[in-house]
């Protein structure tokens, strides 16, 4: 997906700004805090992991998303919000 | 305006919550516990401990644990190991099994959700939580017998037997129970039991002559320099001593006492302060207790009253108090009754809990008698007896 697609979604960079601010969080929570329903939230989130900007961690049967450590374009990201949010 | 001052140079050193650095005649427990826990500091995958550690109220238990775990963290970290101590006092989460996990998980994933899951996946929760971060953990249970009540064997069980259903993995969680009695896990089955009981760690009370140190203690860090004279804190021993060696007390003792101080505006912490604090805490004084006592008892309780009141004092001498009755017999117009009587007096008092008689040996000629007024102020006591005595 081109870098425009990924981040011209009002939804997913809320969904990032928060996941950087708050660390892991699982798919209910997120929808109750961007304030969207469950299956749209579920699916931002899963374009998100596909990009490898976010991974998801299964606890039973609770699932929780977190940035991908590993990923470049995951620590990319962080630093642009990082620096978005304190240059405000 | 006169600016405010107070006998306090850092209250918050005296708060119930606050573990001090060094832990008075606790020593030798926590080079054991440290003993116990030694492998963490060199293997901690291999094995895990379950230690317990029992007492009374106000005999360290939670202070110890709080205070090791602290120590233990900083050690380890130091080694580069990954550990937490994590404190959770059962009674907060009503003893459930599921709420105290949870607050263990919530120190890895803090925004783990609240619901939606059981006991069970909690505990796989924290454990896959531990094997993703290479953590170890000391998971004291406070006020494990709340959890005993509530959940029974089964729960225990689970926290005890958590390795069995992983074998060839890393061992991640060792467990301190703190209880006040043993008694409380003869509810468990055998089988739980067993897997708890290998190391027990009991505290003893403590007795006067420690209180005074652990007081010692606090006072240097709580209060500004010579507030607090020598004999309150002994006074404060002595009460502590009377609630079964409860360390706590002694301190909130202590604590409530610089407060009546600083509220009277006075430069330092008298007995009389240590009087209204004990009586604020337990009501010692009770108003049907001197209504039964006979006249000249009242004149007598009086008299010592006032002695202590205008003296400001922790202990009167017998001669002292006997003066002060034969005043108060001259007010009423009275005949002082004789030593003898008096004596019998101190001890009926004493029996009572109003007045404390120590018989104490001075050099070589006699014995004297030292009396203290250990519980009630003297104030009180006089207004008291003087409206009692009105009324007759």
């Amino acid at each position: 997906m081109e870098i425009e697609e990924v981040f011209s979604s009002k939804p997913r960079m809320k969904i990032l700004r928060l996941v950087a601010r708050l660390g892991a969080l699982n798919v209910s929570d997120i929808a109750r805090r961007i304030n969207l329903n469950y299956s749209t939230t579920n699916q931002h989130l899963k374009l998100l992991e596909a990009e490898g900007i976010l991974q998801q961690r299964v606890y039973g049967r609770v699932r929780m998303y977190r940035f991908n450590d590993r990923s470049p374009k995951a620590i990319a990201v962080q630093n642009l919000i990082e620096t978005w949010e304190q240059n405000k | 305006m006169t600016p405010y001052r107070s006998v306090f140079k850092d209250e918050s050193k005296l708060d119930i919550n606050y573990v001090p650095r060094r832990l008075p005649h606790r020593e030798k427990e926590h080079r054991l516990l440290m003993e116990f826990f030694n492998f963490l500091l060199q293997f901690p995958e291999r094995m895990t401990q379950r230690v317990i550690i029992t007492g009374e109220v106000g005999t360290g238990k939670t202070s110890l644990a709080q205070r090791f775990g602290a120590d233990i963290t900083l050690e380890a970290n130091k080694r580069g190991v990954n550990f937490r101590y994590v404190h959770v006092n059962c009674r907060e989460y009503r003893g459930k099994l599921f709420l105290i996990l949870q607050h263990a998980v919530s120190v890895f994933r803090p925004n783990f959700p609240k619901r939606g899951y059981s006991a069970e996946e909690a505990l796989e929760t924290l454990m896959q939580s531990l094997d993703e971060e290479n953590a170890y953990m000391i998971l004291a249970l406070d006020e494990f017998d709340t959890l005993i009540e509530q959940e029974g064997s089964e729960s225990v069980y689970k926290l005890t037997r958590l390795q069995e259903m992983r074998p060839g993995k890393p061992q991640r969680i060792s467990l301190i129970s703190i209880l006040r009695d043993l008694k409380s896990t003869e509810k468990l089955d055998a089988s739980a039991r067993s897997t708890l009981q290998r190391n027990v760690i009991s505290l003893k009370r403590y007795p006067k002559d420690q209180l005074v140190d652990i007081l010692n203690d606090r006072v240097a860090m709580a209060f500004e320099p010579s507030t607090v004279p020598e004999d309150v804190v002994d006074l404060v021993a002595e009460l502590a001593v009377s609630e079964s060696g409860n360390a706590r007390f002694a301190i909130e003792l202590l604590w409530r006492a610089g407060k009546y101080a600083d509220a009277e505006d006075l430069d330092l912490v008298a007995a009389e302060c240590v009087r209204k604090a004990v009586s604020s805490i337990t009501p010692t004084l009770r108003r049907s207790e001197l209504a039964s006592l006979g006249f000249h008892e009242k004149l007598f309780l009086l008299g010592a009253a006032r002695v202590f009141k205008g003296s400001q004092g922790t202990y009167a001498s017998l001669p002292e108090i006997e003066e002060g009755y034969a005043v108060v017999c001259e007010e009423f117009g009275e005949q002082p009754h004789s030593h003898t009587q008096l004596w019998k007096y101190v001890q009926l008092f004493s029996a009572l809990g109003i007045l404390k008689a120590e018989v104490t040996a001075t050099g070589t000629r006699g014995r004297s008698t030292r009396v203290s007024l250990p519980s009630v102020p003297a104030s009180e006591l006089e207004k008291e007896l003087s409206a009692a005595l009105e009324k007759r």
